[in-house]
């Protein structure tokens, strides 16, 4: 009999320690995959973006300036790898998009061919998955870190090799500061 | 409600034994299957036809959105030629889930509010409420089944098993509980069902956190007052508007929660965030 009890005491404590591995493993992998997502949707606006250029300068090809910007914004968001520069580089990227839809809204023959259409609306879904997978992210590393930090789990994050992750955040300088007024 | 009918079937001591069982697994095998194919099932039954991503590029886009938010695979998405605005969500798992909109639904509605009813839809496939509700409808059909199956015993072999001078208030007890069971299981059912949708509407807006979208398209639904043509009973609980007329059925027995109400819900949602 006490060897049973024994036997079911031992066996309980097994499981428990395998679950709470498994649990940091499996929050740690569903963290990467929500990374990964983050970086196809990039991926897939950063494709967009010649094409959206080139249509643009068909209609409006002066405005030199504000290619420039979102040119070398999607260099610099291509080369970054590390979480708070993709983050700041996709900031950067959004803003200068937004710079240059705001250019097209001058040009009616622009806004009307169907072209642009249907490429706004592909940027606009594009930008929509952009900061869902990064919501998506977030809350798979808040998860990860909450688990990290708590007790029982956080006694097991040496033997599961499982560190805190960084947070994706966007510096959107549009949203923190008020508009200029240039004249 | 189980203890219900089990006092039902007590009273009829040994012979209630053996409908018992007999009654769940006929219950539990039609709502199995029909929960198994549920996707292809309801596809029939509302005339659904399923889009490929070259049809409709917007909506695809939609739905791929709401399914990053949510971390859910990509379901097979529909529409049903029906000038109502309206959508529904099925499939037994997520893996095979199918979400439908009407033709009405993608006209009236902007992008925000669509992707706001997307968001309620794939929630349904998130709390996975096909499931719920098939269970809700196993326990709803096996009471019905049950009790008529008792009735049937008592008017024709049951008296035979029992000694004479069986109490007549007791019989009327039984009687009344055996009419009684299946409306309460029809309550229940509605219950849960009005239960899920205020749940969905609350996992959607974890999904986009955006509750204006959704309160907009809900008050599209309230303005407008077409229904869907064909309004069968067996799916009304799936779509995100009642289909059926609001006055003809009673608060109880409705399927979805006052369309007024969802909206204020998500008013108090909009002044959180």
């Amino acid at each position: 009999m006490e060897l049973l009890i024994i036997l079911g005491v031992a066996a309980v404590l097994v499981l428990f320690l395998i679950s709470q591995y498994n649990k940091l493993i499996r929050l740690n992998v569903a963290v990467d995959e929500a990374w990964a997502q983050i970086e196809v949707q990039l991926k897939r606006r950063s494709d967009l973006i010649p094409n959206l250029v080139e249509t643009v300068k068909g209609y409006a090809a002066h405005e030199s300036a504000t290619f420039e910007k979102v040119v070398q914004a999607r260099a610099a968001a291509t080369s970054a790898t590390a979480v708070p520069d993709v983050a700041a580089a996709d900031g950067m990227l959004t803003q200068a998009l937004r710079g240059l839809l705001a250019v097209a809204e001058n040009y009616p023959d622009l806004k009307a061919s169907a072209n642009f259409l249907s490429l706004q609306e592909e940027l606009a879904t594009t930008e929509n998955k952009v900061s869902f997978a990064r919501q998506f992210y977030n809350d798979n590393v808040r998860a990860l870190n909450v688990a990290i930090k708590t007790i029982p789990s956080s006694f097991f994050v040496g033997f599961a090799k499982v560190t805190e992750r960084e947070f994706y955040e966007v510096e959107d300088p549009q949203e923190r500061n008020a508009p200029k007024v240039q004249f | 409600m189980w203890l219900v009918a089990f006092a039902a079937v007590s009273y009829f001591g040994g012979s209630g034994a053996v409908v018992l069982p007999i009654a769940v697994g006929f219950a539990l095998i039609t709502t199995w299957w029909s929960y198994y194919s549920s996707d292809k099932l309801v596809i029939r039954m509302t005339g659904a036809q399923v889009l490929q991503e070259s049809e409709n590029p917007k909506l695809f886009g939609l739905v791929q959105e709401v399914c990053l938010a949510s971390g859910l695979p990509m379901p097979k998405v529909a529409v049903v030629i029906d000038d109502a605005p309206n959508a529904f969500a099925t499939g037994r798992n997520p893996e095979h889930a199918l979400i439908a909109f009407t033709t009405g639904i993608l006209d009236v509605m902007d992008r925000d509010e669509l992707q706001g009813v997307v968001a309620h839809e794939m929630a349904h496939v998130a709390n996975r409420d096909t499931l719920v509700s098939a269970v809700a409808a196993t326990t709803a059909g096996a009471i019905a089944i049950l009790s008529d199956m008792l009735m049937r015993m008592m008017w024709f072999g049951g008296r035979r098993d029992r000694e004479g001078g069986s109490n007549p208030l007791l019989l009327v007890i039984s009687l009344v509980v055996m009419l009684m069971a299946p409306i309460a299981a029809m309550l229940l059912k509605a219950a849960i069902s009005r239960k899920r949708e205020s749940l969905a509407d609350a996992t959607a807006v974890d999904f986009t956190r955006n509750p204006t979208g959704l309160r907009k398209a809900l008050e599209i639904l309230a303005r407008d007052s077409t229904v869907v043509q064909q309004r069968s009973n067996a799916v009304a609980h799936i779509w995100i508007e009642s289909p059926l007329d609001g006055k003809s059925v009673s608060r109880l027995f409705a399927t979805h929660p006052p369309i007024e109400e969802r909206i204020a819900t998500l008013r108090r949602l909009e002044g959180n965030i």
